[in-house]
């Protein structure tokens, strides 16, 4: 039956709550029957995002019933977010794959045993193998946990370990790596001036970083949020400023201008620890804080006044060096990263308190191994570091999105889909959806997404996280914390389904492939002899959910025999980077504006970011996360009032949203159906989706065709410095209805 | 005899939601039936604009209509302020749905009227409701408004509050922090 709801605070109904029985829980014979039983409590890490927040799952009669936060874990002070009970839950969706699957047609999949699977996947790899090399042999995953798939890469003499980050933020790692030799991280806990630009921590959610910036807000430091949207976080910071979408990097011009020609900033810093400040000075000095506000839309009295504040201060005083939103989303997405640097280095806030200081991790110890005698490996097939393709691109990350081509072409035949879900969360699903003509595609997921169902030849299932132990993992970085912690997972429940761990699926491959021993350890033991050094054991790590060392990082500047020692060519911070010289380029960031602008009105450019309850696509088929969207009309595309009565749309209106795909020649036309927020707290240029909708895979029952998803209306692009996708140079058209 | 109440600081809630699915959890509710909800709301008029967003849940009144009207004194209030109903009481002839002034109670699949228990059964062993424990904003304190030293009693001390709605006489149990201006 449906509740009609009323609201105190207007008459705006909120949605109608529709109550059914449960999805996943049969809760009231569980409620009945659990009332006495006891409780275990297992620790584990949420794998709602890629934080890793620390946890204890709940366990009553061998059902999860909940999950508590871990307090002492820095990531999440004891903190968890909506995502992370959802996708805890979701160890009961029905959706989960139970089995290995093999494509039998079109969406068609029949049951395959472990060891036929096995056997299957292993003869078809070594025929690749054997008559096209392993250089046509690919791993495409989230990241993390690589360990294991990049010894079979190693043993087999394949160099194509590709990551998601080129659908996700490589601009910075690549920026901050050449300048600074490093990543380092915002010392929220001691600042007092905080500038937040594209980086929404009550969005894509961290919880301990939360807890920080509202701690810091509580003591009277100043919260400066940038977005073209009034994020979560903007909500409750000082002042958000609606910049233009897509000028990010005018506006940390502006603020260097300022900087330097007021001299505000830390000029003996720069002489001491700054190598090409001239060179990038040179480039800039008529990129005054008037040409910066012209292009982004902020007065140039306010970009002043922002670096004013910045440099009184410095060095407690940071420009947050960002993640998804601005690294990999604009042309101009590798200068912004080069900009943020440069900015934080003219405040001289590197490795001091309040400004940026160094992750914290532990030094984990490790299994000592027999020496195998391995190949010599051949270029990447993706084109990351290689010299006339992608030069610059790191290799460690390697570039995702045009996997695809690299089919079509021949360069990669063997392809491995692990942890991730490229045909939802990468560019262009229709391109993407060619790599189910490699000769072998194997997904290993725990759900049916999109990429198993319409890409992979074979599913093979992994335990869901609360289903498995995982080695210990370092969770510095991201935000400061002075000292290494680690967190790692305890299998919370028995594995529901015939699913098995990636370590036990990569060995029986192996196996089958004749590597003998390729593998010679299990999880446990490699965990345990990565504690040993932390003079740690499994059941201290049990024991406590959360491991801390006592060695803080300190602050200082890196220097060795009097001299600056940062891991760049110079040991300095390095405003320019001679890599990035190639084809004419510049070393130094100038203006780069966007690749495309909107005209017209009908036309807006396509901006996206996460909602607090959900993340990319592994939060998009959970009963509890979508009932919140339904709840809040949370899968509806956001526009300006303004725009949308020009266009007669009102709150809730349908309207169709168009792109042209244009992509190496071929062109299409993208259309799609979306309700509309009509909203004051979004820049009048663009519209924003959130990011974890638009699913197309009618195996997700949940989050099947809810909302639309950013990536429909995008090609699938390369970034040529940082090999980042640019999904938000895309500009869309919007008219009412149909 | 506690006299338990929470405090919400609205002005920090940034909406994430994770109050209900912890709710959810603890009680093993379906994934449409939650305990508490959140109110969104914008003012002002682009580039001025402030949102607001307020979690609301059931006040446990100190008088409740939905157990005045009740005809089975299935909803029913306790002594140390908890508002309950009694299931094996309840009729489901939803009056209280109805009378509730803050529109809090949902019905089940079952058709008796649910709503935010005030994590009875836990709160007694000096656990916090997880809707509280779980915000990583602070919004909730949660706890017994007759000792002193309890986080909710000082922060009552150094704050201004607000009821939802107190003008129709319901004398609820949750209070708001006033935020000037
Ligand atoms: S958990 Fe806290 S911040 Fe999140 S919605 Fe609930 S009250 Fe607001
Ligand atoms: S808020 Fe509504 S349901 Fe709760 S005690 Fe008051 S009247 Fe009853
Ligand atoms: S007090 Fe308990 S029952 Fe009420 S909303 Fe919070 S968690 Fe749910």
């Amino acid at each position: 039956m449906l509740i009609s709801r009323r609201t105190f605070l207007k008459a705006g109904a909120l949605a109608g709550a529709a109550c059914a029985v449960p999805a996943a829980f049969d809760f009231a014979s569980f409620v009945r029957g659990a009332a006495e039983a006891p409780v275990t409590r297992i620790p584990s890490t949420c794998n709602g995002c890629s934080t890793n927040c620390a946890l204890w799952a709940l366990v009553k009669n061998g059902r999860l019933w909940k999950l508590e936060g871990v307090p002492r874990a820095m990531k999440n002070e004891g903190k968890l977010c909506a995502r992370a009970y959802g996708v805890a839950a979701d160890v009961y969706n029905p959706d989960r794959v139970t089995r290995p699957m093999k494509r039998t047609g079109d969406n068609q999949f029949s049951p395959i045993s472990w060891e036929q699977a096995f056997k299957e996947i292993a003869d078809k790899l070594t025929k690749i193998i054997d008559k096209d090399t392993a250089s046509t042999v690919a791993w495409l995953t989230h990241g993390g946990k690589e360990t294991y798939a990049q010894m079979l890469l190693d043993e087999i003499g394949s160099a194509n370990y590709i990551t998601h980050y080129s659908t996700c933020f490589t601009s910075k790692t690549n920026a901050w790596d050449k300048m600074a030799g490093a990543q380092l991280t915002s010392d929220i806990d001691r600042a007092r001036y905080m500038l937040f630009c594209g980086r929404n921590y009550a969005g894509g959610i961290m919880p301990g970083a939360m807890r920080k910036i509202m701690r810091a807000k509580d003591r009277g430091a100043k919260i400066v949020v940038v977005d073209p949207r009034l994020c979560e976080l903007a909500k409750v910071a000082d002042e958000w400023l609606p910049i233009r979408p897509g000028t990010d990097l005018a506006f940390f011009l502006g603020i260097a201008h300022t900087l330097v020609s007021e001299k505000l900033y830390d000029e003996k810093f720069v002489r001491e620890y700054v190598f090409g400040f001239e060179e990038f000075w040179n480039a800039n000095r008529h990129f005054t804080a008037e040409k910066a506000a012209e292009l982004c839309d902020i007065p140039a009295a306010k970009i002043r006044e922002i670096a004013r504040e910045l440099a009184k201060n410095a060095p407690a005083a940071f420009l947050e060096p960002g993640y998804h939103g601005l690294h990999n989303h604009y042309a101009s997405s590798t200068r912004i990263a080069q900009a943020n640097v440069i900015v934080n280095a003219l405040l001289g806030n590197f490795y001091k308190h309040g400004g940026l200081m160094p992750a914290a991790s532990p030094k984990f110890g490790k299994l000592t191994l027999p020496k195998r005698l391995q190949p010599e490996k051949g270029p990447r097939a993706d084109g990351a570091g290689v010299g006339n393709e992608y030069p610059t691109v790191e290799t460690g990350r390697g570039i995702a999105q045009h996997m695809p081509d690299l089919i079509a072409a021949g360069k990669v035949k063997a392809l491995f889909v692990y942890h991730f879900n490229p045909l939802r969360t990468a560019p262009d699903p229709e391109y993407q959806k060619r790599m189910v003509k490699a000769d072998l595609v194997v997904s290993i997921p725990v759900s049916w997404n999109e990429t198993s169902v319409y890409a992979a030849h074979y599913i093979l299932p992994e335990h869901y996280y609360l289903e498995r132990m995982d080695a210990p993992k370092s969770t510095g970085g991201n935000i400061a914390y002075d000292y290494p912690q680690a967190v790692m997972r305890f299998p919370a429940l028995k594995p529901l389904h015939d699913t098995r761990h990636l370590l036990d699926i990569l060995k029986g491959i192996a196996q089958e492939m004749k590597i003998d021993d390729l593998y010679p350890f299990t999880v446990e033991e490699e965990a345990a002899a990565m504690l040993r050094p932390l003079g740690a054991t499994l059941e201290t790590m049990r024991e406590s959910g959360c491991l801390e060392m006592p060695e803080a990082v300190k602050p200082g500047f890196p220097m060795k025999d009097g001299k600056p020692a940062l891991g760049t060519t110079t040991g300095k911070v390095e405003f320019t980077v001679g890599a990035f010289k190639l084809h004419g380029r510049m070393g130094v960031p100038v203006w780069t504006p966007p690749l495309v602008s909107p005209k017209g009105d009908n036309e807006f450019r396509l901006i996206h970011g996460k909602q607090p309850w959900h993340s990319h696509s592994v939060t998009s088929n959970s009963p509890y996360l979508m009932a919140v969207t339904k709840s809040y009309n949370g899968s509806r595309m956001w526009m300006n009032r303004g725009r949308a009565d020009k266009l007669g749309i009102r709150d809730g209106d349908e309207a169709t949203v168009e792109a042209r795909i244009e992509y190496k020649g071929e062109t299409r036309t993208v259309s799609k159906r979306v309700a509309v927020k009509v909203t004051e707290m979004l820049h009048p240029e663009c519209v924003w989706v959130p990011s974890g909708y638009g699913n197309f895979s009618p195996r997700q029952t949940v989050g099947y065709q809810q909302g639309v998803n950013y990536n429909d209306f995008a090609p699938a692009r390369v970034e040529p410095l940082s090999g980042g996708c640019m999904v938000q140079e895309v500009i869309v058209t919007v008219r009412k209805g149909g | 005899m506690a006299h338990y109440a929470m405090l919400i600081d609205a002005a920090r809630c940034t909406g994430c939601a994770a109050c209900r699915v912890a709710c959810q959890l603890q009680w093993q509710l379906p994934p449409e039936v939650f305990f508490n909800r959140l109110e969104f709301r914008e003012h002002g008029q682009y580039p001025d604009v402030r949102q607001e967003i307020v979690p609301v849940q059931c006040m446990h009144c100190d008088n409740p209509p939905c157990a005045t009207v009740c005809p089975t004194k299935a909803t029913y209030k306790r002594a140390d302020g908890l508002v309950l109903i009694d299931h094996d009481k309840c009729i489901g002839c939803k009056y209280c749905v109805v009378a509730c002034p803050y529109d809090v109670r949902q019905v089940n699949d079952r058709g008796i009227p649910e709503k935010c228990r005030f994590c009875a059964g836990f709160i007694e062993k000096g656990e916090q409701p997880p809707c509280a424990s779980t915000c990583m904003n602070d919004v909730r304190v949660f706890g017994d408004l007759d000792d002193p030293n309890s986080a909710i009693s000082k922060k009552m001390k150094t704050v201004q509050v607000y009821q939802l709605a107190a003008e129709k006489g319901t004398k609820p149990r949750v209070f708001y922090v006033k935020r000037g201006g």
